[in-house]
């Protein structure tokens, strides 16, 4: 009697799983799937052309539309001709009325967050501008 | 002996595969944190890659590679970079700068390189969390 429940004892002894190379592989797909796992923001481009005052690219005989950022009351204010506007979506809204064809040249005072550039960039965009440039002001090192 | 033991063989291929996907995303994981300006921007395919990358700090401090470089040697190497590029490439320059940091910095940057003849720039973004701009 108690030969053969020791003898069945054996049986699932040797039947049972190897745990420790389960366990290996089990780690490894954890790690395969942390590490092919994108935790970083996603990053995203604005491109657009580089001009300089009085000089750098010419990719149109038109006069592009010109944005000058500035502060005003220490809120970003883009000004357009004699329209000012205060965020992106005004911005976009006065762009969209103007013709794209020419293109668009952004120009700002130096002490402007970088932002304003990039929403201006976006607001250009959005609008249908294709061309898009950035004229950067002269400044001391 | 007649059966193969595919466990071991597994965890090689894994080992393998791991080693890799950590070698060959090496460049991304390069890049320094910076608080980027938040816009939409346009998506561009991983495999594009742009000549040049350049964090700006708050404090205007310029990295290249992830090393604070100085104006005049991003200029060195960018002239060094058109000149390689011949006249048929395109050489356009990533900047990754703080979106809080002042437009200066960037002006000061961008005359540098406008002087060795860079025509495009690209302004790295991330998507806005809550839509805000």
């Amino acid at each position: 009697m108690t030969r053969t429940r020791s003898m069945r004892r054996r049986r699932s002894q040797l039947g049972a799983l190897p745990l420790t190379s389960m366990i290996d592989v089990v780690f490894l797909l954890l790690v395969f799937f942390l590490v092919t796992a994108d935790f970083a923001k996603k990053e995203n481009k604005l491109p657009a052309a580089l001009q300089t005052e009085g000089g750098g690219v010419s990719t149109s005989d038109l006069q592009p539309q010109i944005i000058k950022i500035s502060l005003m009351n220490g809120e970003t204010t883009y000004t357009i001709g004699q329209v000012r506007c205060t965020d992106r979506e005004s911005l976009e809204s006065v762009l969209k009325q103007l013709p794209s064809e020419p293109g668009v040249a952004i120009k700002s005072e130096p002490d402007v967050p970088i932002q304003a550039i990039a929403t201006a960039l976006q607001a250009a965009k959005n609008a249908g501008f294709a061309r898009r440039s950035y004229v950067p002001g002269e400044t001391r090192e | 002996m007649k059966n193969v033991d595919l466990t071991p063989m597994i965890d090689v291929v894994f080992q393998l595969i791991i080693f890799f996907m950590f070698t060959s995303q090496f460049g991304e994981l390069r890049r320094t944190e910076v608080d980027l300006p938040r816009e939409q921007g346009e998506e561009e395919p991983a495999k594009v890659q742009a000549a040049m990358i350049i964090d700006i700090t708050m404090e205007g401090v310029f990295r290249f590679e992830s090393k604070e470089t100085s104006l005049l040697e991003i200029e060195r190497i960018a002239a060094a970079g058109i000149a390689n590029q011949g006249e048929s490439g395109v050489f356009d320059v990533l900047i990754r700068p703080d979106r809080n940091a002042p437009v200066a910095h960037l002006d000061r940057l961008l005359l540098r390189l406008s002087n060795v003849g860079v025509q495009k720039w690209k302004l790295a973004t991330v998507e806005a969390d809550g839509g805000a701009s």
